[in-house]
């Protein structure tokens, strides 16, 4: 005998934490973690300066440590999920101080790439969103979980706001390397917020429960998952390429550096309302019409900004647009995977759909320098985004948002 | 609680000019114009 069971209840089996401690703890931690990555960037010219090290040392390091966050996601998930996200988010945490203060230490080309790229990329897959996010999912009601997702995504992005002046500040007053240990004793500060999420253990699956490699399976089965996953690369390629390669097409059609920093300003201005916006449009409209607006309304925005005369506020106004698009995406996928599939597994398949995002992210940085240096401009890579865009939003419209129903033994 | 709530959203708001303030200082508008531009 069996019977059907939605994965998703609409309340959590247990109150365990409250909503404003899981919500602060969060919030801070994703704050400190998106935000001192955030402006790696600026060690790029000190760094590489000081140590006589190529631009392509630097860059390789952050290309394996974007890598390495994604692929350790699954993994970070599905450990958070089974022995609680405090633990993972401590583990974290001290990988992360360890890996900022190695990274300013570090005098070969290889030992940067351990420290900036591999430490630093698990550090980042065991302390960002898909780790809190199975915290919220499994503490926060399901007609709050959207909001709630939302509001730590803002606060991310907050972190990322915030942080590049504050590590400009850091290096200027310190110096490069004295910055970096600064940063790595604000790691650390995730520790005792990471106590403030601290869960019950989950119980190994019983007999007729779903385990590990059956949610695994069962998600890769399912067609809206396959799609959520897919439009998930193109938001990570889009932010990249544009992110990475906006300021050099600035410059070639002879706008002044000025507009592009006031570009970024206005990038992660509009990121913090447009990802709060998002986690609150999610709790009252289906999320994949969500996304798929996201995802059109970004291609309608590459399209008029290419093909309009090109002017400090059309930048401007693109900025604008784009920054309330930019990681816009994520309270609803997020929310998507835990609506569908329930909360028991959400970091470890939060970390999976991630995965395809830092493909895409990869790619993005990759392809954009790629096909500029074999066609001599970025046209080509503005017209994949607005085409990635498209494919992206008429993918999310045939996702099922209704929880699956498993059997269960009666 | 509407003006708590209101109370919330002006301090957001100051927090957000102060950050975006901060950006278009000479000294930061210089070393991020210099600098890899990686918003991700």
């Amino acid at each position: 005998m069996s019977a059907a069971v939605p994965a998703t209840p609409s309340t959590p089996d247990r109150q365990q934490l409250s909503m404003t401690q899981v919500l602060l703890c969060g919030a801070f931690i994703v704050t400190l973690s998106m935000g001192i990555r955030h402006g790696f960037g600026l060690w790029l010219q000190p760094i590489t300066m000081d140590r006589g090290w190529s631009r392509e040392t630097f860059a390789f390091a952050i290309a394996v440590q974007n890598l390495a966050w994604g692929l350790a996601g699954p993994f970070a998930g599905a450990l958070a999920d089974r022995w609680g996200a405090w633990r993972v988010l401590i583990i974290g945490a001290v990988l992360y101080a360890a890996g900022l203060v190695l990274m300013g230490l570090a005098t070969s080309g290889l030992a940067f790439t351990g420290s900036a790229g591999i430490v630093l990329g698990l550090a980042q897959s065991g302390t960002t969103y898909a780790v809190i996010y199975g915290v919220i999912g499994r503490n926060v009601a399901a007609d709050k979980r959207s909001w709630a997702m939302g509001m730590t995504a803002a606060a991310g992005s907050f972190g990322q706001f915030l942080m590049v002046p504050v590590e400009n500040w850091l290096i200027g007053g310190l110096g490069w390397q004295g910055a970096l240990f600064v940063l790595g004793c604000l790691a650390l500060a995730i520790v005792p917020l990471a106590f403030g999420l601290k869960e019950p253990a989950a119980q190994p699956a019983q007999h007729g429960e779903q385990g590990i490699v059956a949610a695994v399976r069962e998600a890769f089965g399912n067609p809206s998952f396959q799609l959520l996953t897919a439009g998930y690369f193109v938001c990570g390629f889009q932010v990249v390429f544009i992110g990475v390669h906006m300021p050099s097409y600035l410059k070639d059609h002879g706008l002044t550096p000025d507009v592009a920093t006031t570009a970024l300003a206005l990038i992660g201005l509009f990121n913090v309302i447009g990802t709060y916006a998002a986690g609150v449009l999610g709790s009252h409209l289906p999320k994949r019409l969500v996304l798929a607006a996201i995802y059109g309304l970004r291609a309608v925005a590459i399209a008029l900004f290419i093909n309009l005369p090109l002017t400090p506020w059309s930048v401007y106004i693109f900025a604008s647009t784009m920054g309330l698009l930019w990681l816009s995406t994520i309270p609803p996928t997020n929310a998507l995977v835990a609506q569908i599939f329930g909360v028991k597994y959400l970091s470890m398949l939060s970390g999976f759909v991630f995965v395809s995002h830092q493909l895409g992210s990869f790619l993005g940085a990759w392809l954009g320098g790629k096909l500029y240096d074999s066609t001599g401009s970025y046209d080509v890579v503005w017209w994949i985004a607005i085409a990635l865009g498209v494919f992206a939003a008429i993918v999310h419209l045939p996702i099922r948002e209704h929880a699956i129903h498993r059997a269960v033994p009666a | 609680m509407i003006g708590r709530r209101a109370v919330g959203w002006l301090g957001a708001a100051v927090v957000l000019t102060l950050v975006f303030a901060a950006y278009l200082r000479p000294d930061v508008v210089i070393t991020l114009a210099q600098q890899l531009w990686n918003c991700f």
